[in-house]
């Protein structure tokens, strides 16, 4: 076992992923700003004016915050890089994850922590050495074995390899989410394609796609068993977290910044137990069984164990988009808080909700909330059913804006 | 006449409409996204009228850009 702390390292696209994961008991969150991070196509990403609030909200729930510059950097980034970096200074922004050289120059002279991202590929200690100058933690790359995982972090110990901080070198890992078909950093099929460069953060995913093969002299369509032959499930570590751990990783990390607070909050949950299940000793298979149903709720293509145990890459998706068991629908949004009562109201703007429905919240204030509804108040009496234009009331501990939004939790018949 | 429209608060700035169209784009140093040279601000959209002897030539930009924020009218 290892003697480290391990700390659980959740994504963070928005204000509500954030609340979401320091909810569910992440010791700390990831995140991105302007286009210089691995999801520069998101909706609404965070801008460097954000990093402020980041960094308070962070503090005052005791978390840590790091920021991802991991993009390829070009000569016209350099200007942002440096405006971001000093924002990252000035608000105590913990460290930085990156991967190219000019990041790597320029948190060395800003004097901020350095993560080296998983862009990097670190798959041995003299890498990890070679990195130890100008950082503190290693991402090492998905595509190693535990076995490996662990003869890194047990060279580390021996040849006492200390980063920039003088502690010795940390190792992180990813625990949970999405995979590459080709090595991280490394592919550039979308780029190729569609001259969406995966490297600066706009992988239009071709990866995930269904593909034919075709003789071109005969025409003929040759046969494969699964179309998405290029679309490998998705890393889920729950049941083998103990073995995880045991390889001396000690940040643990979950991808998936473009995802919303229900995943981050289902996920950063679930493996907050199991982290502290095996740290107690009460680690089970009933509670692995429970756990996985859990974290197929929310978004996910299927799981395995990715390259951890050392299998090859033969797991691929059967279906396109997500196998989730439960899916949201959209139902209408905040109106109104009556603060002294701690009354929320809702104003329905589509579909219909009935006495029953589980309704699940998404907001800044409160993360992710998920509730049945038992007792319904419709336009302030008690109803069965609610439709568009009726205002909804429910007991809500935390202040309702008009930014928060009410969805319907339904089974997912197509998983 | 056409127009490029350029939905600028999108860009990425992966360089590609200032490699293909250097006379027309610019990179900028200041926050790393594509600048249309001498184009007018129309909230955070920028437009800028062009002859017909470069409308080709656009189109190729604004099939490469790999956010799809730029457009010909």
């Amino acid at each position: 076992m290892t003697k480290n702390k391990i700390e659980l390292l959740a994504p963070a696209g928005s204000f509500d992923c954030i609340q979401a994961a320091i909810n569910s008991g992440a010791d700390a969150i990831y995140f991105g700003v302007e286009q210089l991070n691995m999801r520069a196509k998101s909706v609404s990403p965070f801008l460097i004016s954000d990093i402020k609030k980041i960094a308070a909200v962070c503090k005052a729930n005791k978390i840590k915050s790091y920021i991802t510059l991991n993009t390829v950097m070009y000569d016209h980034d350099i200007r942002l890089l440096q405006n971001i970096l000093s924002e990252v200074k000035r608000n105590g922004i913990d460290a930085v994850i990156a991967s190219d050289f000019a990041v790597i120059q320029h948190c060395r002279q800003f004097n901020i922590p350095l993560h080296i991202s998983t862009q990097a590929n670190v798959s041995n200690i003299e890498a990890v050495q070679f990195f130890s100058s100008f950082a503190d933690v290693v991402v090492l790359a998905r595509e190693l074995t535990l076995k490996q995982v662990s003869q890194i972090t047990k060279e580390i110990e021996r040849k006492k390899i200390k980063g920039v901080s003088g502690k010795l070198m940390k190792v992180e890992i990813f625990v949970h989410g999405a995979l590459c078909m080709a090595i991280s950093g490394k592919c550039y099929l979308s780029l190729h394609t569609q001259n969406a460069s995966a490297n600066r953060g706009a992988c239009t995913q071709n990866c995930r796609r269904p593909y034919k093969v075709t003789d071109t002299e005969t025409n003929e369509e040759l046969l494969i068993d699964n179309e998405y032959i290029m679309s490998p499930k998705d890393l889920c570590t729950i049941g083998v977290l103990d073995e995880v751990i045991k390889s001396g990783a000690c940040v643990l990390k979950i991808e998936g910044r473009s995802k919303g607070a229900d995943y981050v909050s289902v996920v950063t949950k679930c493996y907050r137990e199991a982290i502290d299940s095996v740290k107690n000793e009460t680690y089970s298979e009933n509670k692995i069984q429970h756990w996985k149903k859990e974290l197929a709720t929310v978004y996910n293509r299927g799981f395995w164990e990715g390259y951890y145990l050392g299998h090859q890459l033969g797991e691929w998706t059967r279906n396109p988009g997500s196998a989730a068991t439960e899916k949201k629908i959209y139902i209408g949004k905040g109106s109104k808080y009556y603060p002294k009562i701690k009354v929320a109201e809702f104003t329905i703007e589509s579909g219909n909700i009935s006495k029953g429905d589980t309704l699940m919240l998404l907001g800044t204030a409160h993360g992710m909330k998920k509730e049945q509804i038992k007792n319904l108040i419709v336009n302030g009496v008690q109803a069965d059913e609610a439709v568009k234009g009726d205002k909804i009331t429910f007991a809500c501990a935390t202040k309702v804006s008009p930014k928060d939004k009410l969805y319907k939790i339904l089974k997912n018949t197509n998983a | 006449m056409h127009k490029i429209v350029h939905y600028r608060n999108k860009c990425i700035g992966c360089n590609i409409c200032y490699e293909l169209q250097p006379e027309t784009w610019r990179m900028s140093k200041k926050d790393g996204k594509a600048t249309l040279i001498n184009s007018t601000q129309k909230k955070s959209v920028f437009i800028l009228s062009i002859n017909h002897s470069i409308v080709n030539q656009s189109q190729e930009v604004a099939k490469a850009c790999p956010v799809k924020i730029i457009k010909i009218i």
